[in-house]
């Protein structure tokens, strides 16, 4: 499209200078109008965004990128790692220096600014700051997880790690990976840099709900440097959060992670809810135990102890049978993700299950949440947790273990 | 290209930088294409900023599939043939207009500052068919190619050649004497 002759250059060439007052002017105009647009959509979205907070426990803190990671790393995963094809173990050791990590992406309806820093051992995310480009903001402090919106001058929280990553980069994850069943592996160039890259596409249901994930690793760094996640198996649709830079930090500031919220919002607890495409799952008769006879808190207790005691002994039939989402995942996986076979994190004694402290409903009952402490191998002791779906089919009382509500916490 | 699509991926999520960095690099592109197709610098100006103003309530419906420039320049155009089918609606007054707005071009309250070669280039295209005009203009000055203009026009490609070889041939004998 190179001009070829002198009236072509004469048309290509010929440019125009603008008033840089009315410039301004104009700039203004279309920044104002970008502006208001901007409102009317949040003001469209925010209520629907709020259901489906309270509706779906995968989506409850709808700015968090980190959920991505924290189901790749609680439940995930295949047997693409131990082929020779791309050395993941290169990645692993370029990220175990790590202890924090700094994400920009976007939601549908706005972007958001992500912070994660992992715990000293580095097992897990302890500190997560999640602020979106609307002025929301979420975060966790003491156990609990606060999510701010400026609109409504209100901050809702649950007393659960809900936002977070559940197994923090590192040979941990490695070997998450090496046992997943639903991991696909591309190899190819940034259209952008012309950087080698391997591209790591995988799904599954957990507690989440549906999730499917792209992920993007530099092969010269060996460092994730984008992901996609989506709130589907097939990543079908706009993605959940589109994560464009990731930055890594040997560490981070406290100062980070602090959060001063404007004015005296008013603090609003969350119900306790779980995802309504989990329900189908939890149905089957042949799952859980029976609630006859007993009260809730000894039907949740009873449940929580037999699913924990089978993590213990290594007994898959009865963690399947106990937490029906288990089902989705093959042997090798819940060894590595769930039981830790061989780990000095592996679970060697349940100390304490706790009274009920929260109660909420799905479609097909009550639910309960109940905390259970730990001992595991390396000394220390952890608290988890639990929700307990209840429900009564042909008549019969019955419960079963949804899942963990929330990130485990080291305790003293 | 990439660098379109990340600012536009900017722009959709919200990011007001990046609908600032577009007009910062592209309203010139486009007051030039606009006040080409019009010959009137008032109406160009019009139609620019209301390109921008729709551009910034409604960054869903951006789809990039060539270039942001040829984008742009896509949404002028658009722009430029309603307002000539308006015109055709009401012919006598607009031309009054726009003899009006001529006499103002150099007011203060102008966006587009006038030179004497933008001059001689308008009134050389103002002569052109409009259907010439808009493929010497969108090829050359939108840096758009054949293919995407015929698609814009609803025309073949060769149509589009021919009229792009035509217009040219006519600038041509126009400028004759002017360029150099």
């Amino acid at each position: 499209m190179k001009p070829e002759n002198e009236v072509e250059r004469f048309v290509a060439d010929t440019g125009l200078d603008t008033h840089a007052e009315r410039d301004r002017e104009i700039l203004r105009d279309v920044l104002r109008a970008h502006d208001d647009f901007q409102q009317r959509r949040s003001q469209l979205r925010q209520p629907q965004t709020w259901r489906t907070i309270m509706r779906d426990h995968s989506r409850k803190l709808a700015t968090a990128a980190t959920v991505l990671l924290a189901v790749v790393l609680f439940f995930a995963v295949s047997d693409w790692m131990t082929k020779p094809a791309w050395a993941l173990q290169d990645a692993i050791d370029a990220l175990k220096d790590f202890r924090a990590v700094h994400i920009v992406g976007a939601f549908p309806g706005g972007t958001a600014d992500v912070w994660i820093r992992a715990n000293t051992s580095k097992t897990q995310s302890s500190d997560v700051v999640v602020k979106g480009s609307h002025g929301t903001i979420t975060w966790t402090q003491d156990g609990a997880t606060y999510h701010y919106e400026p609109n409504q001058n209100t901050v809702y929280y649950e007393h659960a790690l809900t936002l977070g990553v559940t197994q923090w980069l590192g040979p941990e994850l490695l070997e998450m990976l090496s046992t997943a069943q639903n991991v696909e592996v591309v190899r190819g160039k940034d259209p952008a840099t012309g950087r080698d890259r391997v591209t790591l596409l995988c799904s599954l249901i957990d507690v989440q709900g549906a999730q499917s994930w792209i992920i993007e690793f530099d092969v010269a760094s060996k460092l994730p440097v984008a992901f996609k996640q989506w709130g589907n198996l097939d990543r079908s649709g706009p993605p959940r959060f589109d994560a464009l830079k990731v930055t890594y930090y040997e560490d981070l500031p406290d100062s980070v992670f602090a959060v001063h919220i404007p004015g005296q919002p008013v603090y609003v607890q969350k119900p306790l809810t779980i995802p309504d495409e989990n329900i189908g799952v939890l149905s089957d008769t042949r799952d859980g135990l029976s609630a006859e006879g007993m009260t809730q808190q000894e039907a949740a207790e009873r449940a929580v102890r037999t699913m924990f005691q089978a993590v213990i002994d290594g007994d898959l039939a009865t963690l399947r049978k106990m937490c029906p989402l288990c089902k989705n995942w093959g042997d090798e996986f819940l060894r590595s993700v769930l039981l830790k076979t061989g780990k000095n994190q592996r679970i060697v004694e349940i100390l304490k299950i706790g009274p009920i402290s929260e109660t909420g409903h799905s479609k097909l009952g009550p639910i309960v949440a109940l905390p259970i402490a730990v001992q595991r191998q390396d000394g220390l002791r952890a608290e988890q947790r639990v929700i307990v779906q209840f429900r009564t089919l042909g008549g019969v009382s019955s419960c079963v273990v949804h899942g963990p509500y929330g990130l485990a916490r080291e305790i003293k | 290209m990439l660098k379109d699509a990340l600012l536009i991926w900017k722009f959709r999520s919200g990011d007001s930088g990046a609908l600032a960095k577009i007009y910062e690099d592209h309203r010139q592109n486009l007051l030039r294409i606009a006040a080409g197709l019009l010959n009137q610098t008032s109406a160009a100006e019009d139609i620019v900023h209301d390109v921008f103003v729709r551009l910034a309530q409604s960054p869903d419906k951006v789809r990039l599939q060539g270039n942001l420039r040829s984008f742009l320049a896509t949404c002028v155009v658009n722009r430029v043939r309603n307002a000539n089918k308006a015109a055709q609606l009401r012919r006598t007054s607009a031309l009054d207009e726009a003899r009006a707005v001529a006499a103002d071009d150099t007011g203060p309250q102008r966006w587009i500052v006038v030179n004497e070669r933008l001059t001689v280039l308008n009134n050389a295209l103002a002569q052109l068919p409009y259907e010439q005009r808009e493929v010497v203009l969108l090829h050359l000055q939108g840096e758009m190619k054949f293919r995407d203009i015929a698609r814009s026009q609803g025309v073949s490609i060769n149509t589009v050649q021919s009229r792009y070889r035509y217009g040219l041939d006519k600038l041509r004998s126009l400028l004759d004497g002017e360029i150099l």
